[in-house]
């Protein structure tokens, strides 16, 4: 291989490289986009507000059971 | 149109829509180096004129795809908006310069002299249709 062509190769990766570099900053820099990922997230989140609201009624009911026992004996 | 830019995009249009017009810009900043090298105002010791001139060619070649395409995105999907004046001025001058530019390369020889100028142009337009668009969304998040 000739050095001219070597160069023009060597030219043309790096321009290769210019547009993978560009695509990771400007995708890191905008988030995730991906439908999935944020409906997966969406999920989680629900899933994490109804844990929480069971706990809060698990809490609540062990709360009044008390009461009623204390009221009882 | 709108609806197949959509589901391309699948539904990420604007994001898709910077990302393209951020490696243009990447791109184009490649292109200044490689035709400076290419007219020998720099001359780095790993690359010869020529080789350079044929890889300014060879990225400008897919560059004007991507514009083409971005150029599409932003008009099926988005259109003329009422306060993107600068960027719809901006980008209209740039296909427009780009035109010209790719006939004086192809055919019209003749007006080799103004390719510097035409060049610096189209980078200029470039620039100003990014940052009106694509920069400002990026600044933003």
């Amino acid at each position: 291989m000739t050095a001219p062509t070597r160069q023009l190769i060597g030219s043309i990766l790096a321009a290769a490289a210019i547009v993978a570099v560009v695509i990771v900053a400007v995708t890191a820099r905008l988030g995730t986009t991906s439908v999935a990922e944020l409906e997966a997230r969406e999920d989680r989140q629900k899933a994490r507000l109804q844990q929480r609201e069971e706990a809060r009624e698990e809490r609540q009911k062990l709360r009044e059971e008390r009461l009623k026992r204390r009221g009882g004996g | 149109m709108e609806d197949l830019v959509g589901d391309i995009a699948r539904g990420n249009v604007t994001e898709v829509k910077v990302v393209l017009a951020s490696v243009v810009m990447g791109l184009a900043c490649y292109q200044l180096f490689l035709i400076a090298v290419g007219y020998g105002r720099v001359r780095p010791s790993f690359l010869a004129a020529r080789p350079a001139s044929l890889a300014h060619r060879a990225v400008g070649d897919a560059l004007v795809v991507m514009v083409v395409v971005v150029a599409l995105m932003c008009l099926s999907y988005f259109g003329f908006g009422e306060d993107t004046t600068v960027h719809v001025v901006a980008a209209t001058a740039l296909l427009a310069v780009l035109a010209l530019k790719i006939a004086v390369v192809r055919w019209w020889h003749g007006l080799g002299g103004l390719l510097p100028f035409l060049g610096v142009s189209v980078f200029g337009l470039l620039a100003l249709t990014w940052l009106t668009s694509a920069g400002d969304f990026l600044a933003e998040r």
